[in-house]
């Protein structure tokens, strides 16, 4: 469903300097896979979701969706994003909020829609709260319901949970799988977690640091769904230890050494 | 400071203020020129005195609300016009600043002969209100975050789609904000554009009356006008406290 292909990303400091933050960049997602981007921060996971957006052009290399480039699904309407900011409008209620995307895309809101991602995400009774009334783990919830209001085939995910709390964190992980096994968009979840990547993908990118290249790929072992019977087991833990080796370059260093004085 | 506690200091300092003014006029400590407050409000009590305030206060209200909504109307839709056609950004800020910075006095003439004697008192009132709200409008329409924009650029809407349900919105206390400075700008507009001819109007009655020397009606005339602008910029007030709990 999706072919990144050789694609680098420089942006510019200023007149002279230029920072370059991907460089040869190969990725293809299948429709209905669930992928974690993990890398350390300022790898250019974000960059990955923008221009899978659209909302920046790659320096070299292509970027498809099913074919097409990304303004094409974004023009259709079957993209879904949602930030570690929340980006709701302050001004709008939750059912408001929701109602949002239908009117970006010139369409008419779906009230059933609205009322079912509202159960989805748990948020009965706060329909007609404002923002500033929730907490943010209940923003967040609302952030992605409106993401799956269109009922998109892609759905861009940059570190959603990143601003909250460990126990609401993993509580939200928990959700975000039930809704995304109702759901199955293809998604695109961006974190520097490694327990969040390892419990929610399928398949795991580590980004090295700038430039962002691929420095490893992961599957997975465990069925669907993921349980939290999983995340006591001895290969997620061992997975979860590797994913960190492969975050941190000291880490992985030492080991070198220590492989070597052995 | 509790805010009671404010508005109760403001109450004692309006109270000393007005018990001052009373005892300067009354003791004639600066001469004639500044009456008693008696006096001055003895003026509203005379019914010829008080028609005559009451016609004058009317056109010239009528000319700073006229030149309010045409000059708002103006820099809301310029503002709107630069935000969203990139290109002209630049000229129309520039533009703005230029109309602002002619000096009211330069322009009453030219206004004279261009648009008559009845139409500079409105015309000098939109002028500053235009620039006013062309600034803060600009300034609102810029303030969303480009996050913002970005979530809803994502869900395929336009410019102009972007501004109606994202911009538009976020600039309204910006845009109430502005309208509440505009208002006395108006008013002095108003009341400056009428000295140069026209019929009638508070700034009409200020200057015959200080050429005649009725010290008491010139400052009758004076508070009418600073009353409309004063009650006009709290009930904006207000309504721009209203928005800003509500829109932002």
């Amino acid at each position: 469903m999706i072919e990144l292909t050789g694609i680098s990303k420089e942006f510019r400091l200023n007149r002279r300097e230029t920072v370059r933050a991907l460089e040869d960049i190969h990725l293809s997602v299948k429709a209905g896979e669930f992928v974690a981007l993990l890398g350390p921060s300022g790898c250019g996971k974000s960059t990955i979701l923008h221009l899978l957006a659209g909302l920046e052009e790659p320096s070299s290399g292509t970027v498809r969706i099913h074919g097409k480039p990304p303004s094409a699904l974004r023009a259709e309407h079957k993209l879904g994003v949602a930030f570690q900011e929340h980006t709701l409008l302050p001004w709008r209620s939750v059912q408001s909020n929701l109602e949002l995307p239908f009117q970006a895309a010139g369409l008419t809101v779906d009230r059933e829609r609205i009322a079912y991602l509202i159960q989805l995400v748990g948020l009965q009774g706060f329909e007609s709260a404002r923002p500033r009334q929730l907490s943010g783990g209940m923003r967040q919830r609302v952030a992605i319901a409106r993401s799956l209001a269109l009922k998109p085939q892609l759905l861009l995910l940059d570190e959603p949970f990143g601003a909250l709390d460990a126990v609401t964190r993993r509580h939200l992980n928990h959700e975000l799988q039930r809704i995304w096994l109702e759901q199955r968009a293809t998604t695109l979840l961006v974190t520097h977690s490694v327990e969040e990547a390892a419990f929610l993908a399928d398949r795991i990118i580590v980004l090295t640091g700038r430039p962002g290249r691929i420095l490893r790929e992961y599957t997975v072992p465990f069925p669907r769904p993921h349980t939290v019977e999983h995340t006591r087991q001895e290969s997620f833990h061992q997975l979860c230890d590797e994913l960190t080796v492969c975050l941190d370059p000291s880490i992985r260093s030492n080991k070198d050494l220590s492989g070597s004085l052995s | 400071m509790r805010p009671h506690s404010v508005s109760a200091y403001g109450f004692v300092g309006l109270l000393l203020f007005l018990g001052a003014w009373q005892a300067v006029g009354t003791l004639h400590l600066a001469g004639p020129s500044i009456p008693a407050l008696t006096e001055v409000f003895a003026i509203f009590a005379e019914p010829w005195k008080l028609a005559l305030l009451g016609r004058a206060a009317s056109s010239t209200l009528l000319s700073a609300a006229t030149g309010l909504v045409a000059g708002a109307l103006l820099g809301a839709t310029i503002a709107i016009l630069a935000h969203i056609v990139l290109p002209l950004r630049t000229g129309l800020d520039r533009l703005s600043v230029v109309v602002n910075a002619v000096p009211a006095i330069a322009l009453g003439p030219i206004l004279i002969v261009t648009v008559g004697r009845d139409w500079t008192p409105a015309t000098l009132a939109a002028i500053p209100v235009f620039f006013l709200i062309y600034v803060t409008v600009s300034s609102g329409l810029r303030s969303v975050s480009p996050r913002l924009k970005d979530a809803v650029t994502i869900m395929g809407a336009g410019r102009m789609t972007s501004l109606l349900l994202l911009e538009a919105p976020a600039a309204l206390p910006a845009f109430l904000g502005g309208l509440r400075v505009a208002v006395s700008a108006a008013i002095v507009g108003a009341v400056v554009g009428e000295w140069f001819g026209a019929s009638t109007g508070l700034g009409i009655v200020i200057l015959n009356t200080m050429l005649n020397f009725q010290i008491p009606m010139m400052w009758a005339a004076v508070i009418l006008a600073a009353t409309a602008s004063l009650t006009t910029y709290g009930l904006l007030g207000v309504c721009e406290g209203y928005a800003r709990r509500r829109f932002s």
